[in-house]
């Protein structure tokens, strides 16, 4: 198992924390990790912009039939009320999210955002699996000790010695 | 007291790991529990709340560690608000504990009365303490280190030591290897000197005092590779105590 | 597998060829999932009706271009000069890249159920657009707006290759 690094962007944009775990990516001076979490930000919400938008009724079958009684109504997709712009999502009842995963040659990435905004980036080897189970490990960890620590400051930079502490013995267990 | 804890606002805070958090759901039988309307407050259904509650009752009912976190996070910056610098941080944290240690005497005492026919907490050594208030510094530190301990933290502290220096022989240590009340703190390090088990010095404090012992107790950061929050406790009793110590070493009294 | 659509881009980031697949929904056609066509290479042809009324294919093609661009520029900064960008998924598509040596760039839209099109993007370049766009003597060696791409040749074999091959 290999985790390469992790990343926190909180919900405006910012890096609030960066930590590498193992070698295998290159390292970027803080600037270039603060210029990565803007751009990133802004990716991500321009992925979940450019969801293919599906018809509900092309052309052809409104003309034949009824538009209302073809169609199956999928709570949890917005279907607007005007059929000229009816769509639905390719997987409607899921909420179209931005980037969740991306594949390189050298390695995965991961994005998990929280319901609150903050994305969590985790930086693995390609092979490994169960990305799912470290990503809530990161998030419980950051749950109790950051978000539970009086010093740290919302929405600022992540200098909590015990998360670091735990992440990396919890992450040395596993390996 | 074999009865399941009905309900997770209780004065004792425990460590107990599997029990955090959801102790309370899991013990509510759901039948017992009644939802009025849309307050979100659930009052068990025989309209019993804690405060009728019989006070022995609550001995064994755990607290969840994440509200225990987050009200004593708010206490932190609570007092952090216009201190001059880490001494005066950890002097109000004490403040904070000190009034605390004074009342949960008498409900330690009342306990350790009330239990000592049913025997359930002398049994350990430590706390072998009888029902009398502890006249002698050394029963009085067991009583700390062992029934106190466990009141508030469900187990004993992990020593006690006495000043090895002859110049200050009023001068003991207790040892909390992984205080509770740090558990999710991690200090900056700007304040490296800052412990905030300041506010359990404020209690040791405040129970100290409330037995008769002027003493001023202080939380040290002594970390070691097993243990990065390993706190000392350092009470130090006045000159009075240490007078009245040596007069009752001459009576011969325990 | 379903393919929502397929986009080329230029060396000078200008897209040259897009096209959308319209899957009929499964509640209507019933049985088949299978992408009917739409023809689509005239972007601006689409009416309204599928969807796209408030953004035109030409911003969706603006926007993956950017999108695309920013992450192949990631991923170089973090696993070096040598490394390549090869899928991105949401709860909702999958986004699957290649780039030429020549700097040309392919992107196709995917279900996420759909394995890598690593190889599939590869073939399309190799078999397709250098067999009909770039060896064909008629195409301009540039295609601003699209000029030479959008060839008959090159349009039909692309509907079967997605039709055939990869459904």
């Amino acid at each position: 198992m290999t985790v390469f690094s992790l990343i926190i962007i909180n919900k405006a944009g910012g890096l609030i924390y960066q930590r590498e775990f193992q070698p295998g990516l290159r390292k970027l001076s803080t600037n270039d990790y603060l210029v990565l979490a803007g751009t990133f930000h802004g990716v991500h919400a321009i992925t979940r912009t450019i969801t293919p938008k599906l018809p509900l009724a092309t052309a052809s079958t409104t003309a034949t039939t009824p538009t209302s009684s073809t169609i199956p109504s999928t709570p949890g997709t917005p279907t607007p009320p005007t059929p000229a712009s009816a769509f639905t999502f390719p997987n409607p009842g899921i909420p179209a999210t931005g980037l969740e995963s991306l594949e390189t040659d050298k390695f995965r990435l991961t994005c998990f955002q929280t319901l609150t905004g903050t994305k969590f980036l985790l930086f693995t080897d390609p092979m490994m699996g169960n990305i799912d189970v470290v990503m809530k490990k990161v998030y419980e960890l950051y749950s109790d000790y950051v978000m539970k620590n009086p010093f740290y400051q919302l929405e600022m930079p992540v200098r909590c010695e015990a998360f670091d502490r735990h992440l990396a013995g919890w992450l040395r267990g596993r390996t | 007291m074999a009865q399941p804890a009905r309900h997770s606002a209780m004065p004792s805070v425990s460590n107990n790991a599997q029990n955090h958090s959801t102790a309370s759901d899991k013990q509510h039988p759901p039948q017992q529990i009644q939802h009025i309307a849309n307050t979100g407050l659930r009052v068990p259904s025989n309209r019993k709340t804690i405060y009728d509650r019989h006070l022995n009752r609550s001995r064994n009912a755990e607290l969840s560690r994440a509200s225990f976190a987050f009200l004593f996070a708010e206490m932190v910056t609570y007092a952090q608000r216009r201190v001059t610098g880490i001494q005066d941080l950890e002097k109000r944290l004490n403040e904070q504990g000190y009034p605390l240690g004074l009342r949960l005497l008498d409900l330690l005492y009342y306990r350790t009365i009330s239990s000592s026919t049913s025997s359930s907490l002398s049994s350990s050594s430590t706390s072998a303490a009888p029902p009398n208030r502890p006249l002698r510094i050394l029963p009085l530190l067991h009583l700390i280190h062992g029934p106190l301990w466990r009141l508030l933290f469900n187990r004993p502290a992990d020593a006690l030591e006495h000043s090895v220096s002859p110049d200050t022989p009023n001068e003991y240590m207790i040892t909390d290897n992984d205080p509770l009340v740090n558990t999710y703190i991690s200090v900056p390090k700007e304040m490296s000197m800052l412990n905030c088990a300041a506010f359990v010095a404020g209690i040791i404090e405040g129970v100290c005092d409330g037995c008769g012992f002027e003493a001023k107790v202080t939380a040290h950061n002594q970390p070691t590779e097993m243990w990065p929050g390993r706190t000392i406790f350092l009470v130090r009793f006045g000159e009075s105590v240490m007078e009245r110590e040596k007069v009752l070493e001459r009576a011969g009294i325990k | 597998m379903v393919v929502y659509s397929f986009y080329i881009f230029d060396r000078h980031a200008e897209c040259i060829y897009k096209r959308r697949w319209v899957p009929r929904p499964p509640s209507i056609i019933g049985k088949s999932s299978r992408p009917t066509s739409e023809s689509s290479s005239t972007p601006n042809a689409l009416p309204p009706v599928l969807g796209q009324s408030a953004r035109t294919t030409d911003d969706d093609a603006k926007l993956i271009f950017g999108t695309v661009f920013s992450l192949r520029n990631m991923v170089r900064k973090l696993g070096g000069e040598d490394d390549s960008f090869v899928t991105y998924r949401t709860s909702q598509y999958k986004l699957h890249y290649y780039e030429t040596p020549t700097n040309i760039k392919f992107v196709m839209l995917t279900d996420i159920k759909s394995p890598s099109m690593r190889i599939a993007l590869q073939q399309i370049y190799i078999n397709l657009y250098v067999e009909y766009v770039v060896k064909n003597p008629l195409s301009p060696v540039e295609h601003p707006g699209g000029v030479g791409v959008n060839n008959e040749l090159f349009e039909e074999s692309l509907e079967q290759f997605v039709t055939r091959v990869l459904s």
